[in-house]
């Protein structure tokens, strides 16, 4: 469905500096500096997939998506998704695909989603019918009934996001891109996202490309994660592999009345101590364990287990010279 | 307070470095409307060309020197709130609309008076030949004529904590000064009664007045009179901008920026 | 075509729904606009207090002019005007992708998104300141003067059109957008005259390098009986090459914007 060779982006970027002489110099003479924000990636993602595209902030994943939506020209290499080639902008390819943005909405501030719905109908030429019975199927699964008439300022940020996936969603695009889509949500808002996500690719098949910088949101949808840094693919393979390999622990954070003194390398590999606060890699199987010994043993005002955190996966990776696929 | 004001002007001209571009801009786009009146009135009557041309490029002069924004940057401060920043300090936020408005005015002298003299010396009918004091009273005239545009536009902006459109009131009164301030036509061309009007209401002494008396257009008596008149509008602006002030910020404090 | 009539329908839904939203009051904008073409007839006025022809024109004659004149800035301020801030927003927060990964023409959807409806008073004004204009001068068009007159108003709104569409685009570069669509009003505002009254290299300039004065002259002239094909079939010539110019600097604008921002 999307096939990548050697694709290369860089930019040229100008440098302002701050200050009195300099903003007079300003007005002759500009100064650029290139950059190369992405470096030689190649991929190929099938009907129907999942992938999550992971990478820290300014890594390049945005570059990419945009170019895959044919939003940016590449400096250099081939992109096709589907039969076309994003940046010749077709029609029918803008049809079959869709973007999601977390932080940039579609949706006009002042009137009811339904206003922003309609007028996609008539841009993306679906009728009548085909129209009623998706945005049936989506206000179900989305329960967006008592939203649609409220003017979309007064909808919470997680109420307008579903209403954005509504949007996207209604000339039914075989192709996804969601840039960041549960980004500034509470915990139980991203839970439903991602089960909506889940649920609309098993039933409609379609090839959903995920950034995100939440783990949660990648364990929850993808078989299948590439992570980006510096503009370079550093992994793509599963991501019960990386896992298991690079994070193949949690993060167990405990806090201590008064910090005991035991051999913390019995438990796990000490990230931090630092008052009674400790912080622990504990590996997966022996999570439950540890943190079971440390509540009978000892006075714990709080105790708290999460994925590690995206940063220290890749970092990982980035170290460790994961090779590429599996 | 001279402290606070070399800052505040040095801020200020940071700013409209960084919008050069709209600057510029923004000085050629208030040029076209006089052009225009003045091309008309050559067409009515084309043995006086030459009073009309040096008449309307005093206009654009003019009106430049004195024109005033700040309603509609107080119409948008109030309205997204941003103006409250400005309330919570203790210096009086008008001063920093005349900061503004010194540094800008200064850049259209610094560009307007070089372009007239460069432009007199191959146009004639730019050249004018006035004693020292007239000139004086030309440059008093003209920063009258800017306190007063100012005092004008910054208490219509400070109904912003009333009505929501104040914009469109000043645009009132922007037209209607159009008339009465000399820029749709010289005074003596207007029919009698809006003459009239023009000598007693404020508008006049924004613009028409200063260049009435570079033109040699108003004698001795007339200039004493337009003084005291002016200075009487300017007195009342002062007054009713203060008035307008104090109540806003009772009504601002009731209600919330 | 249909389907951007279709779309172009939708718009006019939305944005009346969005307009009842805000409750904007019908009064307001109806003493706006009484209020503007009362001041442009009251200046006129002024104009012939001294004289009795301007540029060759009578006083009807000009006022049919003005209104052709009102109804053309009644369409600008109804189609044009309303989407140059939102087009710099688009371009400011980055949801400028939201419509190009849409498959609908992006000048068109740029262009005519948003609309207020309002500004049509000013077109009817506009258009009754014509039959009055007519009625005062006594003269009756024909058949063929109102044919070459939609003609003319026609290429008029296509060049209209274009050069606004020019302007907007540089929002790609420059900031502040409210005094770009100044530049516009100072350079419509010469249409407003006949062009008979400009001299010299201006009137070269208002009639093939900014065809202001064309866009209004040549509909109130036709309207007036004085048409000639001639010049009726230039202006038509005209307005495509404007839009063909708009469109190029458009996609010329969207390269950049596409291989540039991040």
């Amino acid at each position: 469905m999307i096939e990548v060779k050697h694709l290369h982006k860089s930019f040229r970027v100008h440098v302002r500096k701050a200050g009195w002489l300099d903003a007079v110099r300003h007005l002759w003479k500009r100064e650029y500096r290139v950059v190369e924000a992405v470096k030689d990636v190649s991929f190929t993602i099938e009907k129907g997939e999942i992938v999550g595209f992971l990478g820290p902030n300014g890594a390049g994943k945005t570059t990419t998506m945009k170019m895959l939506a044919g939003l940016l020209h590449p400096t250099s290499g081939e992109i096709k998704v589907g039969e076309y080639v994003p940046f010749e902008q077709r029609a029918e390819f803008k049809k079959m695909m869709s973007l999601v943005m977390g932080q940039k909405s579609q949706l006009i501030w002042d009137i009811p989603p339904m206003e922003t719905f309609l007028v996609n109908k008539a841009i993306y030429d679906i009728d009548d019918r085909a129209f009623r019975r998706t945005l049936d199927e989506l206000v179900e699964l989305l329960e967006l009934e008592p939203l649609l008439t409220k003017p979309t300022r007064s909808l919470s940020l997680g109420q307008r996001m579903r209403c954005e996936l509504a949007a996207a969603l209604l000339h039914r695009p075989a192709i996804l891109f969601l840039d960041e889509p549960t980004i500034g949500l509470d915990v139980h808002t991203q839970e439903k996202v991602r089960r909506f996500i889940a649920d609309y690719n098993r039933e409609h098949q379609t090839t959903i490309l995920l950034t995100s910088h939440y783990m949660g949101d990648v364990t929850a949808l993808c078989d299948r994660i590439m992570i980006i840094n510096y503009g370079q693919l550093i992994y793509d393979g599963e991501l019960a592999v990386l896992t298991e390999k690079l994070a193949p622990y949690k993060r167990l954070e405990v806090q201590f009345a008064e910090v005991p003194n035991v051999r913390w390398e019995d438990y796990g590999e000490v990230a931090e101590i630092e008052d009674g606060n400790v912080v622990l890699r504990v590996m997966r199987e022996k999570v439950a364990e540890v943190s079971a010994h440390f509540l009978q043993h000892f006075r714990v005002h709080d105790i708290n287990i999460q994925d590690p955190p995206m940063e220290e996966v890749i970092t990982r990776a980035f170290q460790e010279e994961v090779p590429h696929g599996s | 307070m001279v402290r606070k004001y070399v800052a505040l002007l040095r801020m200020k001209y940071i700013e409209m470095l960084a919008y050069r571009l709209a600057t510029i801009v923004w000085m050629t786009g208030a040029i076209t409307q006089p052009l225009i009146t003045m091309a008309v009135w050559m067409n009515i009557d084309p043995s006086q060309s030459d009073a009309f041309f040096f008449y309307f490029m005093a206009v654009i002069f003019v009106e430049r020197m004195t024109s005033a924004w700040d309603v509609w940057e107080l119409d948008r401060e109030i309205r997204e709130g941003t103006f409250s920043n400005y309330i919570i300090r203790q210096l009086h936020p008008i001063h920093w609309a005349i900061a503004e408005n010194v540094v800008y005015k200064l850049l259209f002298l610094v560009i307007l008076v070089p372009i007239w003299a460069v432009a007199a010396l191959f146009a004639p009918a730019l050249r004018f030949d006035i004693s020292g004091g007239q000139l004086l009273l030309f440059l008093a005239a003209v920063l009258l004529g800017a306190a007063l545009r100012f005092l004008l536009s910054y208490t219509c902006g400070l109904l912003g904590f009333w009505v929501t459109k104040v914009a469109a009131i000043y645009g009132v009164l922007e037209v209607i000064s159009l008339f009465l301030s000399g820029r749709i036509a010289p005074l003596e061309m207007l029919p009698p009664f809006l003459q009239q009007w023009s000598i007693f209401l404020p508008f006049r002494y924004m613009i028409g007045f200063p260049i009435d008396i570079i033109n040699k257009a108003a004698n001795g008596d007339g200039i004493m009179k337009g003084f005291v008149i002016a200075l009487i509008w300017a007195a009342v602006f002062i007054i009713v901008l203060q008035f307008v002030w104090k109540a806003g910020l009772k009504k601002n404090q009731a209600v919330g920026g | 075509m249909g389907k951007y009539w279709r779309m172009f329908r939708e718009f006019f839904r939305a944005c009346l729904v969005e307009e009842l939203e805000y409750r904007s009051e019908f009064l307001g904008n109806l003493i706006s606009s009484f209020f503007g073409i009362g001041i442009a007839i009251l200046t006129m006025n002024i104009f012939f207090y001294q004289t009795d022809r301007l540029g060759g024109w009578s006083y009807a004659d000009v006022l049919v002019l003005l209104g052709v004149f009102n109804t053309l800035k009644g369409l600008i301020d109804f189609a044009l005007r309303p989407n140059m801030p939102r087009l710099l927003e688009h371009v400011r927060r980055g949801t400028l992708d939201y419509i190009l990964t849409k498959p609908v023409d992006s000048m068109f959807y740029v262009s005519f998104r948003h609309l207020v409806f309002w500004r049509l008073i000013d077109v009817a004004l506009g258009l009754g300141l014509v039959v009055y204009g007519l009625a005062e001068k006594r003269y009756f068009p024909s058949f063929v003067d109102i044919v070459v007159f939609f003609i003319t108003m026609a290429a008029a709104l296509v060049l209209i059109y274009s050069l606004w569409m020019m302007l907007m685009t540089t929002s790609f570069w420059v900031i502040r957008i409210d005094d770009l669509s100044f530049i516009f009003d100072s350079f419509f505002e010469t249409a407003r005259f006949p062009i008979g009254m400009y001299r010299g290299w201006v009137r070269v300039v208002l009639t093939y390098v900014l065809p202001a004065a064309v866009i209004t002259n040549m509909p109130a002239l036709s309207l007036l009986g004085k048409w000639n094909i001639s010049t009726a079939l230039i202006v038509g010539c005209l307005a495509v090459v404007f839009l063909w110019l708009a469109r190029r600097f458009w996609r010329f604008a969207l390269r950049s914007y596409t291989s540039a921002s991040s």
